[in-house]
């Protein structure tokens, strides 16, 4: 916070708002559990500004569910009668109030993953819901802002630094009014509330970086979706793949934010000991039924009450996992086939009937205890009472701003991660020196007249393919994307603009320099506007095989998926395939007037950018040159005669005229990119959403007795989600 | 390997960190010149001690509380009486020599201990705390670069635990996802088991131990890859574990087998290594990271390592005792073992001191009472404690009684017991089955291949003996030598995974590296013949070159040639770089520069003579295929003259006048001339593969030192250190297409 001093005098008191929100709370957290809720005065005023500066009550979240039942609508592989509905959940009911931390536990496939993607209306197109969800008593679509959803994987920038991704982010999404000394003391805030202080500055790291570990990687996932301060907090497995200490660490933070009166509801697999103890309310769940909903700290009683009690000694998560996971059956079974000694394991009151059975019974226990029926009564509570609508929208930063922020950070990291450019660069070089010399002073002899077509095509059609190198930057880059873009952080547009702008200094210097080694060690066609020409063309070609690439790398999946997964390779070499394809119809392997019409020669020449280019770069090299002929008595050959002649191109167009069309096509490639992003997040889910609709239907029509009519309604307005449901009953593979 | 040693240097610093100054002392190495059995290896600095003036302690224990079990054995030794592998250790201290003026580091200090066959022992600590460090010690398998003093004792003798003699079942799972659970141990069996074995026998002993790991329900499940759905992670942890004790060793290894395990699978593994301890007989020692309770309930004897010292060695059910005795008991709902960590990782002081950084003072902060203590202090306490308690005196009799015992152990072969042949057939055999499952090794280039041989067929149909023909025929012999061999690329991922499994299994010496390099070849054979064969029979009847059949074989049998040359050097790019985009780099710019050299884009004559000419464009093949393709093609074809009327043009003349190539040398030289390149190419696979063998070492320590130096000239280093457990252990192994950031990065 002192850091802050010198800014200025709004500085100093933005940051004392931080502090005193944080002191108030502190105060005011006293009795855990109760409904504390001071807003801090920070976040009050971007409430304020929302809501047109009419004081709000109480904002805090109050969520409830009643009866929730989720259907999911399994493909049967593309066959008529192969798909079958399964119900995910089953009739669960629950709540979640401010200041208190809820954890969904359950083994693997029980449910845990689709409840908290159900609560945040992010289930997927195949999953219909039934049932209520209530905030604040009213039924809500939770949209982005007032919830906030933490998924399990952390894609994060990785060449930025802790602050720069968090204020990069505050910029994009808070309004512009807000002063910049405001935003940054509620980057510091958001830091220091995080415990994110000590690795403020360093790099997040990726592939090639080694940077931040797992648990502050996480935590600075969260600081990013708290920073518009919204009240209910979802959050995917946060502790997975942490070792016990972060895991610890980030769940602590969890209670945190908790306590200063928002609600926080996070699924959860296998916690630590330590863990466990700091949830305030547990969900236990088994094959989509409520096993025990209610106080963390009762479970214990309700297993003891049941006729499971925890044995001492023992983590009771790990015992409630025990008791209701039913691969241990399975792994009973394995071992018993396999034992050749039994061990006497005597006691343990699990080792004498099944696990189906253990579940079968908690789950009738619970249908029949208090815990069941207080449960039942707060939820009607809470329906009855109608709060405040929470509503905070996405983004709140104007469109330029976004651009300029994305352009400015996207900048950053092409010009930080060495995998993104600079590798390409010295690619770029090393090649174009083993062309400079291959084709050294090619001069005006009989042979240069093929030597300088093969030149020209060469550079044309390798040195871009060699653009592929970067290739998993840029994945890297979309996924970060995909993120951002799902939580409403901003537009596709302003992503494509953004991109295209700060990949320009690069690419321009990546050209020019290649570009101008090339030019002056084969000794082109002298004179500054051939010069420049030759730049431009391979400039234009190298940006059209990168926005090639950018379309392909999001098209690809939506529509090969299903085929192969995995793909990447695949892509890159149906790429390669392509551009082979292109090189092939350029000009240069078979002339222009030999291409086979129908197909190859329109449209396939035509679309091909190594067409355009060579067409230009033969006519920029060669006309105006004098050639010697085979024979020295033999007269001269002109560039002229060679280019219509040779290489049947079409010398009334000007060379000029072809460079353009490569750069519209740069513009069209672009335009096709932001296409494939919108049909592939706004056209893919709806269809794939009316195709469950109607699968659903059709079961229907055999005698299902369920209705859907409004579940099918939500899935059109839902926002997209990252999880594609695959239910397996023999997944015993921890979610990675 | 570098993997292997990033973690050492990381636990090591992990230790520095939480080091006291006091107990900075100097390390007594003793040298035994005159022992008999070969401890030193070559370079090896591992020395073991043979007194015991460990210190003080050690007396101590014997006047004192001893007397307790002066009569009887103690447990533990009656396990030992029951013969099999009894591994004792005593005063095991390793030590990274500092290099270069820095601090010697110690990764463990003064550790005893003892494994006895029927139990299991879990080595537990935090992150850095030397459990593998203590793991690698016993196995044999520590970096040369790391001095261990001390005595570690099989059967009470000496003897130098190396590769063979004991199975080490690595964290990370290395299998081909395509073979079932079945084939995988039978050809693991065929390679490593005496060839005088039959048949039934290799089969009983395959059958034996899928039942004893419990695999027979998914024997004939595939394992799976980043394609193929399979086996689960437990079941492949298991899997792993059966290929280890095939041979029947009497001591197993095993490094955090629980990794990336949910509570049913780990419980499923650990409940198997049981079995192998108890039925088997087996000494089986594990390090466990975070088990929970039930995989906790497990294990027999517990070593809590924290920052290299012992905070207990003992039978895991009294551990908690001991805590309870010195201060720590362990609360009723609680996991022991979540309990002891919680007690020695210093990683909770660092959470501690930055949440009270950020946090609010809490009114509920004192809900744990373990933050009244720094972790530091109670790990202190605890440390002191032990070596002063009853526990530590029952440990050190306990070893005394074992290493009193007379125990045989069967001399276990090094390495593979079967044939250079039975190697060589099973290899192939396994590689082939290998390669006609994965559809992304062969499949999907055939397809591809196809493809564009329509395409080029299609653009060249029928092209003719026209004057417009003589190019078109030239550029088509060019794109197929060129751009058909480059799709050779698109099985780079399957290479790596291939060089990572030979990798692995070359460690443990089932195979040599001759057997190997063969049996690719020859399993990959089939397929390139296939590909080749069908690329070139779609585009030489479309594009109609010279009809005969003499002439479509040579057109085949060329693309073959390049097709497998171009593998060859695939091959070799990736045994040079593990990583897979710097090999699809590296790989396309080589060939491209192929291209460029091959006589296509410049004709040979006019390339620059020197490096180009000679001696690049003699190294590649493709010069030689493309010679050999225009000879094959032209010669004795006549092609209509540019100007009508004059005389048509013979190939001979188009080849020596228009290509520049001489006439000297018959197609079939130059053909033969590109299989000279394969082997050539194959024989540098052999060296490189060699080499790297040969040079690993030395780039380990390399590597080592390297990486300490980074690492110290970061500022935040200890804490990040401590922060993160940077160790690479921890983090669950990612399949190959998450690391590489490939995999789809839109929703589907």
């Amino acid at each position: 916070m002192k850091k802050q001093g010198g800014v200025g005098a709004a500085a100093v008191a933005a940051a004392g708002m931080v502090k005193a929100e944080l002191e108030d709370v502190g105060k005011a957290a006293g009795g855990a559990g109760a409904a504390v809720v001071a807003l801090s005065p920070l976040s009050e005023t971007l409430w304020r500004e929302k809501a047109a500066a009419e004081f709000l009550g109480d904002v805090s979240a109050r969520l409830a569910w009643r009866d929730l039942t989720v259907t999911v609508v399994l493909g049967g592989g593309g066959g008529g009668g192969g798909e079958t509905t399964q119900d995910v959940l089953q009739g669960l009911t629950g709540h979640a109030e401010p200041g208190t931390i809820t954890a969904l536990m359950g083994p693997s496939g029980s449910g845990k993953s689709t409840l908290l993607d159900a609560l945040a209306g992010r289930l997927a197109a195949n999953a219909f819901l039934d049932g209520t969800v209530l905030l604040n008593g009213r039924k809500a679509n939770l949209s982005f802002g007032a919830a906030a959803y933490v998924t399990q994987d952390d894609n994060l920038i990785g060449t930025l630094t802790v602050r720069e991704t968090i204020s990069y982010s505050a910029r994009l999404r808070l309004p512009d009014k807000m002063p910049m000394e405001e935003k940054r003391a509620l980057v510091e805030g958001t830091i220091v509330e995080m415990g994110l202080q000590d690795c403020a500055d360093t790099v997040v790291g990726n592939w090639h970086l080694r940077g931040i570990s797992g648990g502050e990687k996480r935590r600075v996932s969260i600081a990013l979706e708290i920073l518009m301060r919204p009240r209910l907090l979802f959050l995917d497995e946060p502790t997975s793949g942490l070792d016990s200490a972060s895991a610890f660490f980030v769940t602590q933070t969890l209670r945190g934010l908790a306590r200063d009166g928002r609600t926080v509801i996070a699924s959860i697999h296998q916690p630590s000991s330590e863990v466990f103890e700091l949830f305030d309310r547990l969900y236990l769940l088994s094959g989509g039924k409520t096993v025990y909903f209610g106080l963390a700290s009762e479970a214990c009683q309700f297993f003891a009450e049941a006729g499971f009690p925890c044995p001492p000694l023992r983590n009771p998560s790990d015992h409630f996992l025990r008791c209701i996971n039913a691969d241990f059956d399975k792994v009973k079974a394995t071992l018993k086939g396999s034992m050749k000694r039994r061990f006497e394991r005597s006691d343990d009151p699990l080792d004498r009937i099944m696990t189906s059975e253990a579940i079968r019974r908690l789950i009738t226990y619970y249908k029949n205890s208090q815990y069941y029926f207080s449960a039942q009564q707060k939820v009607n509570e809470m329906a009855r009472v109608k709060g405040t609508v929470l509503d905070a929208g996405g983004s709140q930063a104007s469109f330029w701003m976004q651009a300029f922020t994305l352009t400015k950070r996207s900048f950053i990291n092409m010009s930080r991660d060495f995998g993104y450019y600079w590798l390409r660069l010295i690619i770029y070089i090393v090649v174009t020196v083993c062309i400079g010399t291959i084709y050294l002073n090619v001069g005006t002899g009989y042979s240069s007249i093929l030597a300088r077509g093969a030149c020209a095509s060469f550079v044309f059609g390798f040195v871009t393919f060699m653009s592929i190198g970067g290739f998993p930057s840029f994945v890297e880059d979309m996924k970060v994307f995909q993120r951002e873009r799902l939580n409403g952080h901003y537009g596709v547009l302003a992503f494509v603009i953004s991109n295209t702008i700060s990949a320009m200094p690069f690419l321009i210097l990546i050209t020019f320099i290649s570009g101008t080694m090339c030019y002056f060690m084969v000794h082109l066609h002298p004179g500054f506007t051939h010069y420049l020409f030759f730049v431009l063309c391979l400039y234009a070609s190298v940006t059209v095989v990168e926005s090639l690439m950018m379309a392909i790398a999001s098209v690809i999946p939506n529509f090969l998926m299903g085929i192969i997964i995995g793909a990447g390779i695949q892509r890159k070499i149906s790429f390669g395939n392509g551009q082979g394809i292109f090189m092939l119809v350029s000009g240069y392997f078979r002339l222009p007037h030999d291409i086979p019409k129908p197909f190859w020669r329109y449209p396939m020449s035509y679309i091909s950018f190594h067409y355009w280019a060579l067409q230009g770069q033969y006519q920029n090299d060669l006309k105006g040159l004098v050639f010697d002929n085979q024979d020295d008595e033999l007269p001269k050959i002109p560039g002229e005669y060679i280019l219509e002649n040779v290489f049947q191109i079409d010398v009334s167009r000007s060379k000029w005229l072809d460079l353009a069309v490569l750069f519209s096509m740069i513009f069209i490639y672009r335009l096709l990119f932001f296409a494939m992003i919108k049909v592939s997040e706004d056209v893919t889910p709806w269809v794939r959403g009316y195709v469950a609709r109607r699968r659903v239907q059709a079961q229907q029509g055999k005698g299902t007795t369920r209705r859907r009519g409004r579940g099918a309604e939500l899935a059109a307005a839902r926002s997209p989600s990252l999880r594609a449901y695959v239910v397996d009953a023999d997944d015993d593979l921890p979610p990675a | 390997m570098e993997k292997k040693e990033g973690r050492k240097i990381v636990e090591s610093l992990g230790c520095l960190a939480g080091e006291r100054d006091e107990e900075e002392e100097e390390i007594e190495i003793e040298q035994h010149k005159g022992d008999g059995t070969d401890l030193g290896g070559e370079e090896v600095e591992m020395e073991y001690g043979g007194g015991r003036e460990g210190g003080g302690m050690n007396g101590n224990g014997n006047g004192g509380g001893g007397s307790a079990w002066a009569g009887a054995l103690s447990p533990a030794a009656r396990y030992a009486e029951s013969g099999g592998a009894s591994l004792t250790w005593e005063n095991l201290t390793a030590v990274l020599p500092g290099a270069g003026g820095r601090a010697t580091k110690k990764l463990v200090q003064g550790l005893y201990g003892y494994a006895v066959p029927g139990r299991v022992v879990a080595i537990m600590g935090p992150s850095g705390s030397g459990k593998s460090t203590l793991l690698d010690a016993l196995s044999g398998r520590l970096a040369r670069n790391v001095l261990l003093t001390g005595k570690v004792l099989l059967n009470g003798k000496k003897r130098r635990l190396d590769y063979g003699v004991v199975a080490y079942v690595t964290q990370e799972n290395v299998l081909l996802g395509t073979l079932t659970v079945r084939e995988t141990v039978t050809y693991s069996a065929l390679l490593r088991l005496p060839s005088t074995m039959s048949k039934a026998e290799v089969r009983r002993v395959v059958d034996d131990t899928l039942d004893e790991m419990g695999l027979r329900e998914c024997a004939d499940r595939n394992i799976g890859n980043w394609h193929l759905r399979g086996i689960s992670g437990g079941e492949k942890k298991r899997l792993s574990i059966a290929l280890e004790i095939l041979t029947r060793p009497r001591l197993l290894f095993l490094d955090e087998p629980t990794s990336g395990l949910d509570s049913a699978a780990a419980f499923s593994v650990i409940e198997t290594l049981r079995q192998l301890a108890v039925d088997g007989g087996r000494t089986i020692v594990s390090s466990v990271h975070q088990p929970s309770s039930e995989v906790f309930a497990l294990f027999d004897d517990l070593c809590l390592l924290s920052s290299g010292e012992c905070v207990y060695f003992g039978d895991a059910k009294l551990a908690p005792q001991f805590f309870a005795e010195t201060g720590f008991p362990c609360p009723s709902r609680r996991n022991p073992s979540d309990h002891f960590l919680r007690c020695v990782n210093a990683d909770f002081d660092d959470v501690a001191a930055a949440m009270k950084g950020s946090m609010k003072l809490r009114a509920e902060a004192d809900f744990d009472p373990l933050l009244k203590y720094s972790t530091s202090e109670i790990r202190e306490r605890l440390v002191d404690k032990y070596r002063i308690s009853e526990y530590a005196m029952m440990v050190r009799n306990t070893i005394h009684e074992i290493s009193k015992i007379e125990g045989v152990i069967e001399e276990v072969v090094m390495g593979s017991q079967a044939s250079w042949c039975k190697q060589l057939t099973t290899l192939t055999r396994r590689s082939f089955t290998n390669m006609s499952r994965d559809f992304g090794y062969y499949w999907l280039r055939i397809v591809i291949y196809v493809l564009m041989a329509v395409c080029l067929g299609t653009i060249y149909y029928d092209v003719g003996t026209s004057y417009a023909a003589i190019q078109a025929r030239a550029s088509c012999g060019g794109f197929v030598s060129g751009f058909m061999t480059f799709m050779s690329i698109g099985g780079f991922p399957s290479f790596i995974e291939e060089m990572k499994m030979f990798t692995l299994e070359r460690q443990n010496g089932h195979y040599g590296v001759a057997a190997y390099i063969i049996s690719n070849f020859l399993s990959s054979m089939p397929f390139l013949l296939a590909v080749s064969w069908a690329s070139a029979s779609i585009t030489y009847w479309m594009v109609k070159f010279r009809p005969g059949f003499s002439y479509f074989a040579f057109f085949a049998l060329n693309l073959y040639g390049g097709v497998s040359v171009i593998e060859s050097l695939m091959m070799i790019i990736s045994a040079l770089v593990p990583n897979f985009l710097m090999g699809l780099i590296l790989g396309a710019g080589v060939i491209g520069i192929m291209m460029l050299t091959s006589g296509f884009f410049r004709l040979l004559p006019e390339l620059p003579k020197i490096f180009w000419r000679y001696p690049v464009s003699y190294i590649v093949y493709g010069s030689w295929g493309l010679k050999g393709a225009y000879k094959n093609d032209l010669i004795g074809l006549e092609f209509e003259p540019m100007m009508p009327g004059q005389p048509k043009l013979t190939g001979e003349y188009i080849i020596t006048k228009m290509m520049g190539l001489s006439l000297n040398h018959s197609k079939w030289l130059d053909l033969s001339m590109i299989f000279v390149l394969l082997f050539a190419y194959r024989l540098i696979f052999f060296l490189v593969l060699k080499a790297k063998e040969a040079a690993a070492p030395y780039i380990r320590v390399a590597y080592t030192r390297f990486t300490i130096k980074r690492l110290e000239r970061r500022a935040s280093f200890r804490k990040t250190l401590a922060m993160s457990s940077m160790s690479k252990r921890h983090n669950q192994p990612h399949p190959m297409a998450v690391q590489e950031g490939l995999n789809s990065p839109l929703p589907y």
